[in-house]
């Protein structure tokens, strides 16, 4: 195996870690993809896989040795590591830059020969820039520079190239143009680990991908394998949709497509073979969830309300709790809480005043009293037929008060449909929670 | 295409070399020049044989002797003098430039000016002999060197930014100790000789001042002449240096050291001489452009002859002298404005 790391852990502050338990293998020719949102910890995996960084915990063996045993220019010659593209302070041209990657085998008073001079000219031959040898590094295209970057890789010698996002800040065509590069170079026996914001880019060219969120790994394996909706779901917190091209047969997963909230009319559970009418179908095989989510004011609660009265009309048992608005000359100065099932209401919040409240959101403050009504109702239930729980929101998602009945409720899965109103911002941690959720825009 | 391509290339690599071998003649020619300088006239060719009679005791002889005195013990320690502090202000700017990976630094980013100011003149306020005021500026100019070292040390985050302000807090509290002193100076005594201290000069240079300035300056030269390439590298910033297998950390605290040192022996013998380390680095990228493996050998040929050729006017247009520092900000600020509007494709 030429790279190994085992179970790493790693923290920049003490306590505050942000690698957890990372283990991943890369063979000779290996092309491994790692994907995860902003700040999932991909660049700082990359920076302990180069040894830049020391993991907290865990190991990492380059060509079956420990990597700190390895003197930083001896690790160099082994392993590059490729920054994302950006500006040096001096006009460097693209051969000095080429140049530097000759630096693990010069001793510091040293020069470059005309060996290292014919290796540089090699390596951009190699990615198919020696033509622009003499160009200013500063000057030349972003794909370009990316390419530079990549020979200087080459210029190394190293056996493992770790890049950091490359395809970033590319068009199209360069993008294109830097990945098959890559490509080519794994066919001819280089590893590559490639941070990446594209799973469309892992589905063509990994053979392996990682799939990391808040520094845990979620998936670690074939393309194929891994990147399904619900995984991708969770680590992107968007609905995610994969399309496949069938061959011969098989199936292969092509493309990643981020999915636009469904728009739904409450009515359509009236129509056979619609969504709505299909999702109440499935409810016997396996439990539904949609999420009705838009802007405040974009008409959840209403949408749920003309649900509730569709399927009752049905002769669907509905339960769970909506909250309306209380509205004084078309201002919304309070929000109410009506159980389904029994019908009674109670106050559950009020503008807020000034001055601090234990159990308030930046402008509402909640009554405590009907707050744990609300969650005794949504205990008692049985779930019916379909459970209503409008809203779950920042008290819930973020700070862990307000209808915790409801969210448990829903991780456990004790419904048969439910339908669960969040609001857009919050939609993210949504999915990430319950990625197999339906997202349907409560517009009306 | 491809042969016609490598024919200019070759043809521009023999250009640059032709000028390379011209930028190592300059300070010779210069040097030369500024030994037949001065209100006694000699021409090049007595000096020559002037420079040559210690080694060939016949040859000479006809030079009367007060030439000879004159470019021996008055000419040629002045002019050395200046040579080895261009040089030296030339390849620490050009290095300062490159591990800040700052094109708008020089030596004195860490306060050791500012330092050997102070110390100067408070040897200067207790009447100290020159050997004093010399040993006093340069150990001020490496105290603060130091204190910015060190307290930069005390924060952890982005240690190249809190080390350049650092160096800024620490030349301005001693910029602020130097004027102190200033103040409580006596005016007619004190005050006027810390204040000509201050601007700069190669007046008095004697062979016993040269010999600590070739000692220190000479190793420094040699030490970031071999580093030169590998300023590349460290120019790209630390993690990237360290990705290439290099340890930026201690090459920065050598190359700290060795220009420090050569600095605070520069400015204790001529006084405070500013804006070479600044000017002549964009200079030589101009000519040969970013690469420290040229960019070194060009900015201590370009800082020893510019030095040498300021020098020379200090000495000879008034029939006073002219305080280093007046010229080199008079000349350098001007060459600078105009390198910049040349050089519009970044450094």
């Amino acid at each position: 195996m030429l790279l190994e790391a085992k179970n790493l852990r790693f923290a920049y502050i003490p306590g505050q870690t942000v690698l957890h338990d990372v283990s991943l293998n890369l063979d000779i020719g290996d092309t491994l993809f790692i994907l995860g949102k902003n700040g999932s910890g991909k660049t700082t995996l990359l920076s302990c896989l180069s040894g830049i960084l020391t993991p907290v915990e865990g190991s990492i063996k380059l060509d079956g040795h420990k990597i700190s045993d390895y003197s930083p220019s001896k690790r160099a010659q082994k392993l590059a590591l490729i920054p994302q593209i950006h500006t040096p302070s001096f006009a460097y041209t693209v051969k000095q830059m080429v140049m530097m990657g000759r630096a693990p085998y010069l001793p510091w008073m040293g020069t470059p020969s005309k060996m290292d001079e014919e290796i540089v000219e090699q390596s951009l031959e190699q990615v198919g820039i020696l033509e622009l040898s003499d160009r200013p590094y500063t000057e030349i295209s972003g794909g370009e520079q990316q390419l530079a970057l990549i020979a200087r890789g080459l210029a190394q010698k190293s056996s493992i190239l770790l890049m950091d996002e490359p395809s970033a800040h590319l068009d199209l065509s360069n993008q294109h143009r830097v990945l098959e590069i890559i490509h080519q170079l794994a066919q001819e026996g280089l590893s590559f680990i490639i941070s990446s914001h594209s799973p469309n880019d892992a589905l063509a060219y990994a053979d392996n991908v990682l799939l990391l969120s808040g520094g845990w790994v979620m998936d670690y394996g074939h393309p194929q394998k891994t990147l399904t909706e619900p995984l991708l779901s969770s680590v992107y917190g968007i609905q995610t949709e994969v399309i496949y091209q069938k061959e011969n047969g098989s199936s292969t997963a092509r493309a990643v497509l981020p999915m636009r909230p469904n728009i739904v009319k409450p009515e359509s559970l009236n129509e056979t073979g619609s969504f709505l009418y299909e999702l109440f179908q499935n409810r016997n095989n396996s439990p539904q969830l949609i999420i009705v989510t838009g802007l405040s004011g974009a008409g959840k609660t209403t949408w749920c309300k003309h649900l509730t009265e569709i399927a009752r009309d049905k002769g669907f048992k509905v339960e769970g709790i909506l909250s309306p608005g209380i509205f004084e000359n078309g201002r919304k100065i309070g929000i109410e809480v009506l159980d389904l099932s029994t019908g009674e209401r109670k106050q559950l919040a009020k503008l807020r005043e000034r001055g601090k409240n234990e159990i308030a959101t930046p402008r509402w403050v909640f009554d405590p009293q009907s707050l744990d009504w609300a969650n005794q109702r949504l205990e008692k239930g049985t779930g019916g037929d379909l459970l209503i729980i409008d809203e779950l929101g920042p008290l819930e998602f973020l700070r862990n008060k307000g209808l915790l009945a409801g969210m448990e409720k829903l991780d456990r899965k004790e419904y048969q449909v439910a339908c669960v109103v969040v609001r857009s911002s919050l939609l993210q941690k949504a999915i990430e929670r319950w990625p197999n959720a339906y997202v349907v825009s409560g517009r009306v | 295409m491809a042969r016609f391509a490598a024919l200019i290339k070759n043809n521009f690599a023999k250009v640059k070399n032709i000028s390379t071998i011209f930028l190592f003649l300059l300070p010779a020619v210069i040097f030369i020049i500024s030994l037949t300088m001065g209100r006694y006239q000699i021409g090049p060719f007595e000096v020559f044989k002037v420079l040559l009679s210690p080694i060939f005791p016949s040859v000479g002889d006809e030079i009367p002797d007060i030439a000879r005195q004159l470019i021996l013990r008055v000419r040629l320690p002045r002019i050395m003098a200046a040579l080895f502090i261009g040089a030296s202000y030339g390849v620490t700017g050009a290095g300062f430039q490159a591990i800040f990976k700052n094109p708008l630094v020089d030596s004195n980013i860490l306060g050791v000016t500012s330092g050997a100011g102070f110390g100067a003149a408070l040897a200067l306020l207790f009447a100290g002999g020159p050997l004093v005021v010399q040993v006093s500026a340069f150990l001020f100019g490496l105290l603060a060197v130091f204190l910015s070292f060190y307290g930069s040390r005390l924060y952890k985050t982005s240690p190249l930014l809190v080390l350049t302000l650092m160096g800024i807090l620490i030349g301005s509290f001693f910029s602020s100790m130097t004027s102190l002193l200033k103040y409580v100076a006596d005016p007619l005594d004190t005050l006027p000789a810390i204040t000509f201290w201050l601007l700069g000069s190669l007046t008095g240079i004697t062979w016993q001042n040269l010999l600590p300035l070739g000692v220190i300056i000479i190793p420094g030269i040699i030490f970031i002449w071999l580093l030169r390439w590998r300023l590349n590298v460290l120019s790209l910033g630390d993690s990237e240096a360290t990705a290439l297998g290099v340890d930026p950390t201690k090459m920065k605290v050598a190359f700290i050291i060795f220009s420090t040192l050569m600095t605070a022996a520069a400015v204790s013998v001529s006084g405070v001489i500013g804006w070479i380390g600044l000017v002549i680095p964009h200079a030589g990228r101009l000519i040969v452009g970013p690469d420290h493996k040229r960019l070194i050998p060009v900015s201590l040929s370009l800082g020893a002859a510019f030095l040498m050729g300021i020098d020379d006017i200090a000495r000879t247009v008034l029939p006073g002298e002219i305080p280093l520092g007046i010229l080199t900000g008079l000349i350098g600020v001007p060459i600078l404005v105009l390198l910049m509007r040349q050089n519009r494709s970044g450094w």
